[in-house]
């Protein structure tokens, strides 16, 4: 009797690592916001797990719906951002553009020969040529 | 085709060991949750993991912050499942989450009691 049962277990243990962000790195992001006396119950560590999966697939599930109706077959950070933005997440979308923009100029500087790093740097360049210059240099 | 140095590198970071590299959240998991969240979803970008991963600290950030006003207001240092709840119910932006964390409320509701809506 104790097999069935414990196989049962170990399925919903695995499935749920699956659809959940580890608890020690929620955990972590949880206590570097707050004050250093503060505690975290082990259940608000788990609700927090499932809060986030929640956000991710109803931002995506949004984001999805742009592209399917684009036309478009792969979701990118823009349909992501966008989203987010649309369902009230927009003071996230500022943070993320930057995160984004900065992302896509460093794995473009990765792509081709060491040159123009400076193109967020110094403004006249920015007139001379587009930003994204880099992708362009990559053909 | 993607170099797979970069697109391997960037998903092979998290899990449980705890290596995430520059990034809180790893990756493959977070593309994995994306996945299941619709039928519709096909194909997703290497940016949109990435975007996640710092969208999720912000998220994080703003509801940890939102509880812990709760768990303040009780006069208690420990953060609790309700002070989530609370700060879920409070929230409008956070009202896609009430039905997550509210589904065992529904047996202590009672429509005749003094509950004036």
């Amino acid at each position: 009797m104790d097999d069935s049962s414990n196989k049962f277990s170990v399925d919903e243990t695995a499935n749920q690592q699956e659809r959940l962000l580890p608890i020690a790195n929620v955990g972590r992001i949880m206590k570097q916001i707050l004050p250093q006396n503060a505690k975290i119950s082990k259940e608000a560590k788990e609700t927090m797990q499932e809060c986030v999966s929640e956000f991710i697939s109803f931002v995506t599930g949004e984001a999805s719906d742009k592209c399917k109706k684009e036309r478009r077959k792969t979701v990118n950070g823009d349909d992501v951002c966008w989203a987010m933005a649309t369902l009230g997440f927009d003071d996230y979308a500022p943070p993320l553009k930057r995160y984004l923009d900065r992302y896509r100029d460093l794995e473009g500087d990765r792509s081709t020969t060491p040159q123009t790093n400076n193109i967020n740097e110094d403004h006249d360049d920015q007139l001379l040529r587009p930003s994204s210059s880099s992708a362009a240099k990559f053909n | 085709m993607r170099q797979a140095g970069m697109y391997s590198g960037i998903l092979s970071g998290g899990g449980i060991s705890g290596r995430t590299g520059p990034h809180l959240l790893p990756l493959a998991r977070i593309k994995k949750i994306m996945k299941k969240s619709s039928v519709d979803v096909k194909m997703i970008s290497g940016e949109a993991p990435l975007v996640f991963s710092k969208a999720c600290e912000l998220f994080i950030d703003e509801l940890t912050k939102r509880s812990w006003n709760v768990t303040i207001q009780g006069k208690r240092r420990t953060l609790h499942k309700e002070d989530v709840a609370t700060a879920i119910a409070t929230t409008d932006v956070f009202d896609f989450l009430i039905d997550l964390v509210h589904t065992n409320t529904s047996d202590h509701v009672d429509l005749n009691e003094d509950h004036v809506l």
